[in-house]
Formats: C-alpha cells, structure tokens, sequence
C-alpha cells in the first residue's frame, strides 16, 4: 500500500545535502515551493488515477485508505511548507519542519485496525531519511521497491483473487483470461491426482531431502524430458535441478549467472513475469531486442527474431557499458503463441556462442502445441548444442499439465558449476516431498499421458483457439494465429486514440468494468502500444 | 544491489566482517540440516581478512558470475558433508555399518502417527482451486487456520487474525524474505550465538544480509543464572560494538525454544528483549519453530504471542513451521504472523518465489484443524517418545560423566567435549581449538556418527557439540555406542549397552 517511493521526493534531503552559504534566504522556500508544487501536482494526478482505476477495483475501504493515505501526504506536504516559510528558512533549519500527520501515515501504511492503541507510545521518529519514512517506517528500499513492483504487476491478479468467477458462488465475478492458466483439463487432472497411486506419505517424503530435489524425480524428470523433447541420447539425471515452479528457476539463475547491473537479452514481447523476477532479487536487467510487427517483404513474419536484430541489441547495450551475460528465449513463444524453427533456434545459439553469451530457453508449453501442421523442437532435441555448458533449459507443469498450483519448475543443464550454484537457493525454493511423489507418479505414467490427458488437452485447446479466434475475426479485431501456447496475441490499436500506452493503459479498466481480465502489451515489453494478449484456455462454459 | 562482502572489518566477534569472513569460513552443519561437513584442509584460512574474497571465488568459474561463485561455495562446503552421509546412509538392513545421523535435527519418533493422519480419506481432496495460481500470501483458509492454531497453541490474549499471517514454503524462506524487506545490502540482524548456522546462509544468498553474533559463555558469572544465558547487557554491548564498527543493525533474531542450546525464554527475559528491541528500534523475529516440541512438563513455554501488550508490535515477527513440533520437514510449510501489514505485504510480494503446492495446503490445513488428534494423540505420544529418547542420551552422557545441557525442549542436547571428566582430556581436546573440534567432528564422522560441532553454531568456546536425540531406539542406541567408543572406548558401557527404551514398539523400525 506504501508503493509511492518513486513519486515522493522531497525537497528537503535534496536541500540539505546542498551548500546554503551562497544562497539568499529566499531561494530556499521559492525552491521548494516549486517542488513542492510539482509533488503535488503528481499526486493529484495520481489520486486521478487511482480514483479511475481504483474505484473500479478496490473495495470501498481499500479505496478510503489509498484516499485517506494520499491526504494524509498532501497535509504533510503543505503543512511541512508552512512550517518553513514561517521559520523564515534560514540556513540552520535542517530537516526541523513539523510532520503533524507522520504518524497517520504509519497507521495507514500498517493498516493498523487494532493496534492503533500501540501507537500513542511510539517515540517521534528521527527523521533521518525522509523519503523512506513517508513511504514506510519499516521497510528497507528495497522491501519497498519489492512491495511496489508487485502491487504494481500483480494487482490485477490479486482483484482476481478476491473477486474470481464461479458458475454459482460467483457468478459475477472476474473472468480472467489475462493468467496464463491451463484451465482446460482441471476434469481430468484432478481425477488422475485422486487415484490412490498418488497418496503415498512415507517416512522419506517427510524428511529433509537433497535440496535440488529427490533422487527419484530427477530420474524420471531425465526420463520424461528425453522422450518429449526428443533428446537423441538419454538425459542425464544429475543435470536435473528441481525447485517450486519455474520463477524460481528464472530468478536462481539471474542470481548465479549475473552479478548486479548485468543484463540478459530478450525480444519482447515476452512474458512480463520475467521483468519482475529478475528485479525482484537478482538486479539483473533485460536488454530489449526489438522486432517488427509489421510484416513485409524482407520482413515476412511478424516479430521475426533474427540474428541482425540480436546482433545490433548487443552492440547498442555493450557502447552503453553493459555487460550481456546472456540471451532469454521462451519458445513456443508467450505471448505470441509461436514456436522457433530449427534453423532459427541453432542460429540464435551459435550468435549465443560467438559472445559467450548463456541462452536460458524457457520451454514451459512445450506440450500445448495444439495445431498438428506445428512442429515443436526442443533444444535438448539437438544433436550437439553449440555450447552446452552455457545452454540451460526450464520446464515446469504450470501451463502444459495446468497445475500452476503445484509450485514445480525444473533446470536442465549440463553445467554442473550452474546447477550447484542453482541448488544453494534450494532450501529457499523447496518442493514438499508429498507433491514430488506425486509429480513422479505423474510424468510416469506415460500411457494416461499419451493415451487421455494429452489428446483431450490439445483437442480442447484447439476448440478454444477457434473459438475465440472466431469471434476474433467476427469483431475485425486483428491477430497472430499460431498454433501454440494458452493465448492469443491482439491488436486493438484501432481503439486506441491516439495511439500511445497511455491509451493501452485506459482501455484496461474499460475490460475490468465488464470484469475481464487481459494483460496489455506494455507488460511483454511490446514497444508499439495496441496489443493485447488474451488467454483462452478456459472453459467455454466461462 | 547486492554485492559480496567487501571490506573486512576485523574485529572478530562482529560481522560483516567476521560474519562474512565466517560464513564462508564456518559451515552450515545444522545449515542445510546436513552435516557440517568441511574436509579439515579445506583452504578456508584464504578467506579470512581477505578484502574481496569473491574475486578468488569467481575466478574459479568462467561460467558464474562473482556472485555466484559464492553462492555456489554455499553448496560445495554443505555438499562435502551430505556426500559422505549419504553416500554410506545407515540402513539396518542393506548397511548397517553405516553413518548414523546424530546431527541433522529432525524428529523422527512420529513417522507412523503422521503417516496414518496424513493417508486418511479427508487429507486426499484434490480440487481445481488448488491447482491453480494461490493468492501468494496463502489460501485464505490455511491463514484462517494458522491464525485459530497460534491463538491457541500461543495463548495470545486476543485471537490471532489471518490477515497477519503469511504462508511460504519453510522457514528458510521467511528468513530470506524478511532479511531483504527489512534490511538493505550490507545491513544486519543481531543473533545471540551459538545459534542455528543455517540462518547466516538463508539471509545472506538473497539478502546480502549479515549476523552480528551476540557471544555467550558457557561460564556462569555475575547476574548470569545459567550458562549461555542472554542478556539486555550483551545485547548492548554487541550493538554498541556493530554501531561503532559502522555496520548498521535492523533487528534482532531470537529462537525460541532455542536451537542448539534447548532454552527457553521466560516471559520476563522475552520482555526485557523486546524492551531493548523496542529502545533501538530494532525488528524482533522470533523463531518459536519448537514451540510444541517442549517436552518436560515442569518446562513452561511462553510464545512472545501470548504476551500482553507486546512493546512494539509493528516490530515484532513470528515464525512458526511444521517442520520440528510436526516432523515434516519434507513438507516444507512455514509461516509469518506478524501485525505490520507492509512487512506482511512486502514477504507476500516474494511468496511467488517460495509459494507451497496447493494440495498440500489443503493437507496442512486439516492437520492444523485437527486438535483432537494433536492433543488427544499426537502431542502426548511426540512427548513421550521425545522424553523417552532424551532421558535415555542424558542417562548415557552421564554414565560417561560428561557435562551437557538441556533444558526439556527440542530434539538436541548441547553437549561439552572440552574436557570431560573422568576420561583423559587428552582423548578429546588437546588444545581448545576449532581445528581441535573440527578433528574430533571428523573422528566421531569416521567411527560412522555424525554429530555437529560448535563452530557450526557459532559458538565461541571450542569442544561443544549438538547431539540429536529424535530418532528411532536401535539407531540412537548404535549411534551412543559409536559416540562412546569415540570417547574412550573402554567405558563399561560400551560393553553392555543401555536397554534402549522407548516407547515406540518394535514393528515400528524401519
């Protein structure tokens, strides 16, 4: 709730840190009556629009208190400017001005119901950083900067949460095809899981294990890999490192294979969840390699990645003084629903190679290729890596089984130094040994994986595709057709007037009025405002 | 930004730079729960003043980055011991002469009590809600149930609510995630020492956080009533000490009943702690991850929970897990209370990264709601069969006349090797030193025991060690046996062992 870090400045620790000697007594106060308009002037606009977004959204208390939190800045801004230009803001003054309301802001922040008899007795806050005292008096920046990024990219998330539809408890709640969420074989999963096979509690289960997972399910996870992506020769289960879902993945190896400041490559759009992961802990910064939309001569295909395009990214960030320590790929593609041709992926690697470059290939839909024409291929299908030990490969159960709930993701890779160093972050990423069995269970049994569950999910999900891609097509509204993947990637700029982000950004509370959720291009990172990605695999009951 | 620890300050007692130099130097026996485990050559002294140690780290891999050599060191160092335990694993049938763990503390009386609640039909629910994407601070109705659980199990005055509750998978975690909403690179929690080791890892890998240890003696003096006892006083000092050494401390980790030591903190001495928190305006965490694991009934536990007016709520963070009192730490379900709702909100914002299956949510939730069976089966039967193992590690370390403490909590006694009597000292520690007790660490790894040394936890004063007393009669029996014949061999005992009784029935071995 305290996420406003980035907006507040004020003037005052940026005055003090300034030499007074040289300046007239007024220069101070008319400074600061400057910033101080503009703080204001910021906040206002974003009462503005949170008002706009927030009403839609919030329950009514949630809304008071983002209202109340909002006053509660102004008064402390106005009355901190009185105060100053009362004192006649002379040199000595310091960071002396009175905060009437500092305590309010706390009591806001803390969302205190019953604590607030706690409060009296607090001694006054020294002020040493005021910045961080208005946002919160008890986080660290980057506690603060962590909260923001997540109220920021997961509101729409946690308003699903709260509100979700259901055929009768809630029947006018949100329907979200803005998570990418298999929920297309719930049936079929959730009687697979109910067999008694999967309940098994031994003593083994219950006690620590070896923190990148257990023995038994790093076998059979080398075991499925190798037949789903076709690997020419047998996996090796050491390679395996399992940890709760595939961000964790993500984020370890951000950790290990950067150092602060460094930068990974992608072309966006991209799922924006890898925005989030690699600022959440590791610092690390995404490079943007930029593709067209538009699809021309030279250009046949629409947000074609090629080695030109991943060659100029990597100049451009190298003269700015990064260090690229590698390239991000998912494939089939989120948002776009496409999938890398052989060719293609063996180029991007070998540019990969020339750099010594790393190449994370996250190949989370691997089995949600749903247009039989498609031919899916993993890098592990490849005959000889161009630089295995820089080669590393996520797959988790989220979106192809549809149990995003199950908290599962895997790294293969053949690089023991990365998979030590990915397997320190174990304790902090475990896996329930309850569920490890059961994910065993499952990747095992290959005949109700290739005779039921996937038939029927990629069946369902080619009704869905044309489904929506129907209707689609019924509202003019433009679109990529691939054939992979739980979403299909729009384009509604034609909506958009003019068309800029600003824009994008207004359309989204027009779908949460009518309770739907879509993700904007502007979370994928797309560089031209307009596109929406809108997920599909949802019940058509829904 | 998080970058290594740079310079090394090189006062001994505090961190960063005795935290720094020592977290890569000490290692995480307890740590990863996993043996401590370092070869005695390893060339640790490397690390010690160094200014930078991660640029000799980082050199060693053209793949990671510096940080990452480091983190990968975490690995390697833990990786050393578990190998050598599980490479020869203790099986009654298939290896018998194998290691018997003695270290790792885990409770491993009630696997059939657990087994047989968690297989019955109202566990096995399987429905699409929890398949999917959880709210990240939990299911609502795990929250609901951990808070109806701590409000009675904690005795808090006023019911617990579940808005303060935050659910991860595991301890470890909440440490992560707290040490980086809390402090910034570079900053620090206070930790009274010895302490569970593993914690300098879980808050450093992502946090970059340090511990400044507050060193307690053994020896009882002056207003000290029991050794390794915590006071406002040491608190002071350690502070003053940090402050002057410029590294700034944002809270204070306490545990509650204590690992290694078995304490436990009375209302009074909780108070005084908060007191001091309160003045500093320090953070309080405060692991209660053995609260129900108090085995002794004259030994009354007190959760800074049940507290009336807790001086500084919005300050104060409580940890809890089924890991210990349950003995699952294969489940990993641990969980956040605590009244400040940005630090609530701040963990939940990481809880992407250390969410628990939905299924086993569910599962947790049953267990917890269950008090007939925790209180009518469960906790009678843990504490019995503790108790029962206890007294008999106690009744051995006394028939051998060696010193021990512990307090009627946990599933460790902390146990003196530094010169215990009546056997010749020179069987044990010749010199009071680590290199001492890391050799007799190695000596009892080569007899087929694993037990985990001082230096582990930190402790200042070489010789002590943690002995786990939670496991099955025939193992723990085998294991006292190796320990002894390490310690002097000859002792009657040896020759005719203690009748190992406890209370679970035979059948029950596995």
């Amino acid at each position: 709730m305290s996420h406003q870090s980035d907006t507040i400045h004020l003037p005052c620790g940026q005055m003090r840190g300034q030499g007074l000697g040289s300046q007239g007594t007024h220069t101070r106060p008319l400074e600061m009556m400057l910033h101080l308009r503009q703080t204001i002037e910021k906040h206002i606009m974003q009462l503005v629009t949170r008002h706009q977004q927030q009403d839609l959204v919030l329950g009514d208390q949630r809304h008071h208190q983002a209202t109340g939190e909002q006053e509660a800045l102004l008064g402390n801004l106005v009355s901190q400017l009185v105060s100053l230009l009362r004192s006649g803001a002379t040199g000595g003054l310091g960071l002396q001005p009175s905060y009437p309301a500092l305590d309010v802001r706390g009591d806001v922040g803390g969302g205190q119901e019953a604590q607030s008899s706690g409060q009296p007795d607090q001694p006054v806050h020294q002020l040493k950083d005021p910045e961080a005292t208005f946002v919160s008096q008890h986080l660290s920046n980057r506690g603060i900067e962590i909260s923001a990024s997540y109220q920021a990219n997961l509101q729409d998330f946690r308003i699903y949460q709260a509100d979700k539809y259901h055929e009768d408890t809630n029947p006018l709640g949100f329907i979200n095809l803005g998570i990418s969420e298999n929920k297309l074989c719930l049936d079929l999963m959730t009687e697979r899981l109910s067999q008694s096979d999967m309940n098994v509690t031994e003593d083994v289960l219950l006690q620590y294990s070896d923190w990148s997972g257990q023995p038994f399910l790093w076998e059979e996870v080398a075991r499925f890999l190798t037949y789903y992506c076709k690997v020419p020769a047998q996996l090796d289960p050491e390679n395996v490192v399992v940890l709760n879902g595939c961000s964790s993945i993500f984020s370890t190896l951000a950790m290990v294979l950067c150092d602060p400041g460094e930068a990974l490559l992608s072309p966006p759009p991209f799922y924006g969840g890898f925005v989030f992961s690699s600022q959440l802990y590791s610092k690390v910064e995404l490079i943007l390699v930029h593709l067209d939309s538009e699809s021309t001569d030279a250009n046949p295909h629409p947000f074609k990645l090629t080695v030109d395009k991943l060659e100029q990214a990597l100049l451009e960030a190298t003269l700015t003084g990064k260090k690229v320590r590698g390239l991000v790929l998912i494939n089939p593609q989120n948002p776009l629903g496409d999938v890398y041709c052989r060719d293609s992926l063996k180029e991007y690697l070998e540019f990969a190679k020339r750099y010594n470059l790393h190449v994370i290939m996250d190949e989370i839909y691997m089995l949600s290729v749903f247009d039989e024409s498609i031919m899916f291929h993993s890098i592990l299908s490849m005959e000889s890596l161009p630089d295995p030990n820089r080669t590393h490969v996520i797959w988790g159960t989220s979106k192809d089984f549809g149990i995003s709930g199950f908290r599962f993701g895997v790294l293969y890779t053949h690089n023991k130094e990365v998979a030590s160093a990915v397997s320190s972050f174990g304790y902090l990423h475990g896996v329930s040994g309850i569920i490890q069995y059961k994910l065993c269970r499952l990747l095992q049994d290959r005949e109700w994986i290739d005779g039921v569950y996937l038939p029927t999910y990629r069946s369902r999900l080619q009704r869905a595709h044309r489904y929506i891609t129907r209707k689609l097509k019924a509202l003019g509204i433009p679109f990529l057709n691939h054939g992979s993947g739980l979403y299909v990637w729009i384009n509604l700029k034609v909506y958009l007037d003019p068309c800029t982000f600003e824009e994008e950004l207004l359309l989204c509370p027009r779908f949460l009025d009518n309770k739907l959720i879509l993700s904007r291009g502007k979370t994928y990172m797309c560089k031209e405002p307009g596109w929406f990605r809108t997920v599909f695999a949802d019940r058509p009951s829904g | 930004m998080s970058t290594l620890p740079q310079k090394e300050s090189r006062a001994p007692a505090t961190c960063p730079g005795s935290a720094s130099t020592q977290d890569l130097d000490s290692n995480y026996g307890d740590g990863l729960e996993r043996e401590c485990s370092r070869k005695p050559d390893r060339k640790v002294s490397e690390f010690c003043g160094v200014g930078d140690p991660t640029a000799m780290l980082s050199s060693d891999s053209s793949y990671l980055s510096s940080r990452g050599g480091v983190i990968k060191w975490f690995w390697d160092s833990a990786e050393e011991g578990y190998r050598t335990y599980h490479t020869d694993e203790y099986d009654e049938d298939k290896n018998p002469s194998g290691i018997i763990n003695l270290g790792t503390s885990e409770n491993k009386l009630c696997f059939d009590l657990l087994s047989s609640r968690l297989s019955q039909s109202d566990m096995l629910r399987v429905e699409p809600a929890l398949l999917q994407y959880p709210d990240w601070r939990g299911h609502r109705f795990l929250r609901e149930e951990v808070a109806r659980f701590l409000s009675f199990y904690c005795k808090s005055p006023t019911p617990l609510k579940p808005e303060n509750v935050v659910v991860l998978n595991g301890c470890a975690s909440l440490f992560s995630a707290l040490a980086t909403v809390l402090c910034e690179v570079g900053e620090a929690f206070l930790i009274p020492a010895p302490y569970y080791g593993a914690i300098t890892q879980h808050v450093y890998l992502y946090g970059n956080v340090r511990l400044v240890c507050v060193y307690l003696d053994s020896e009882v003096t002056g207003l000290d009533t029991r050794p390794f006892q915590l006071t406002v006083e040491r608190l002071e000092m350690a502070l003053q000490r940090a402050n002057s050494e410029g590294v700034k401390v944002k809270g204070l980790i306490l545990i509650n009943p204590h690992n290694p030591l078995g304490d436990i903190y009375s209302p009074g001495e909780l108070r005084n702690y908060l007191e001091f928190a309160k003045r500093h305006e320090l953070h309080v965490m405060v692991d209660e991850v053995y609260m129900l694991s108090v085995f002794e009934k004259s030994a009354a536990y007190c959760s800074v929970l049940s507290l009336e007016g807790l001086p500084d709520p919005q300050r104060t963070h409580v940890m809890w897990a089924t890991s210990k009192d349950f003995g699952m730490s294969g489940l990993r379900f641990g969980t956040l209370y605590t009244e400040n709702r940005d630090v609530a909100t701040a963990v939940a914002s990481l809880c992407r990264y250390h969410g628990l299956s939905g299924l086993v949510q569910y599962q947790m939730a049953q267990l917890l709601r269950d008090r007939d069976w925790i209180n009518q089966v469960y906790l009678p039967e843990n504490h019995a069969r503790l108790k029962a193992a206890h007294t008999y590690v106690a009744g051995e370390l006394q028939a051998l006349g060696i010193p021990f403490l512990s307090r009627g909590a946990g599933f460790f006694i902390w146990v003196d090797l530094r010169k215990p009597e009546p056997l010749p000292p020179s069987q044990f520690l010749p010199e009071a030193t680590f290199k001492e007790e890391m050799l007799l660490w190695r000596r009892f790894l080569d007899n087929k025991v694993l037990l985990s040394c001082g230096k582990t936890f930190e402790c200042k004063e070489p010789g002590w060690f943690r002995l786990v007393f939670s496991d099955k009669a025939h193992r723990l029996c085998l294991g006292m046996r190796r320990v002894r014949q390490v310690l002097g061999g000859k002792s009657q005992v040896a020759e005719e062992p203690h009748s190992c009784q406890t209370r679970e029935p035979r059948s029950q071995h596995r």
